[in-house]
């Protein structure tokens, strides 16, 4: 494997998705190039960054409340605790 | 919407409604599968519309059809995945249309976005201190909304959500090859635009190590 073919699969070897014999080229050409051994390291930091830097947040308990209620139809004394009312 | 509810109820001898056996068991396991996914698809959905409003209606449009579906649901398979795609399949039918047009970015809109959910964001941890961690969240956020959409929505849907390449071909519905060059090329632009940020604050952006 060349350098060129290596940078195609960089992305693919991020997510561990190559084929087994796609990864096992990979990896013997990382053990023999220091260039593309040091481009995956930042090739996967990419990845991190994505995750790490993109803000999470918690959907609305109004919106927890309202999903957690589907199937129990209006009107009922108990609702959210409809069911575990019903299993006791 | 809710027409075929009434179906589902039951009166007892006392005139008091209650869910049948079988809804209840519905429900029961809908509550268990479904319901532990709802943080991700409100932010998948807040990524989609930048709307807390929108994405709150998006997801409880989702949420009442997966309920409605939840039959045709393959057990044993990702949930998650099911249901990323009922919302997608939504957020094209409801919202698409009138979205802004793709490669251009609205940068005072993502400010605001990003300001309206930073009180109620979920803290997220940071490790080292190379000039990639100096980026800013909102910085990353541009970025990845920079690029077109078919490119961020992979980046999206593997490095946010978690999601294999299987997952997502079949979500995007193309096929897998397809997720894989756009994930490559999409990575491309990302760290292109991320570097520049990144220079922009005077970091060195050679491969250093």
């Amino acid at each position: 494997m060349n350098c060129k073919k290596a940078h195609v699969l960089m992305s693919c070897a991020v997510d561990g998705e190559l084929t087994p014999k796609e990864e096992k080229e990979f990896l013997l050409h990382l053990s023999e190039c220091k260039s593309c051994t040091e481009a995956f390291g930042e090739a996967k930091k990419t990845k991190l960054i994505i995750r790490e830097k993109i803000l999470r947040v918690k959907a609305p308990q109004s919106l927890v409340d309202s999903v957690l209620k589907l199937g129990v139809f209006p009107g009922m004394e108990t609702e959210k605790n409809l069911i575990f009312d019903q299993i006791s | 919407m809710d027409t075929q509810k009434s179906s589902e109820k039951k009166k007892t001898k006392h005139g008091k409604e209650v869910l049948s056996k079988e809804e209840l068991k519905k429900q029961q396991e809908f509550q268990a599968e479904a319901i532990a996914h709802i943080n991700s698809l409100y932010n998948y959905a807040l990524h989609l519309t930048m709307n807390p409003d929108d994405a709150e209606d998006l997801v409880q449009e989702t949420y009442l059809k997966a309920y409605k579906f939840f039959n045709s649901f393959e057990r044993g398979t990702n949930c998650k995945a099911w249901l990323f795609k009922i919302l997608k399949n939504n957020y094209i039918n409801r919202f698409r249309k009138n979205s802004r047009e793709p490669g251009k970015v609205d940068y005072d809109l993502i400010k605001d976005f990003y300001h309206s959910i930073k009180d109620t964001r979920v803290d997220t941890t940071e490790a080292d201190s190379d000039y990639f961690h100096s980026l800013m969240h909102e910085e990353v956020y541009q970025a990845l909304q920079s690029l077109p959409e078919e490119f961020r929505e992979v980046i999206q849907l593997c490095d946010i959500e978690g999601f294999t390449y299987e997952e997502i071909a079949n979500m995007v519905e193309s096929p897998i090859g397809t997720v894989r060059s756009r994930l490559y090329r999409g990575r491309k632009l990302l760290r292109g635009q991320l570097e520049n940020y990144a220079k922009k604050y005077g970091f060195n952006t050679d491969t250093e190590e």
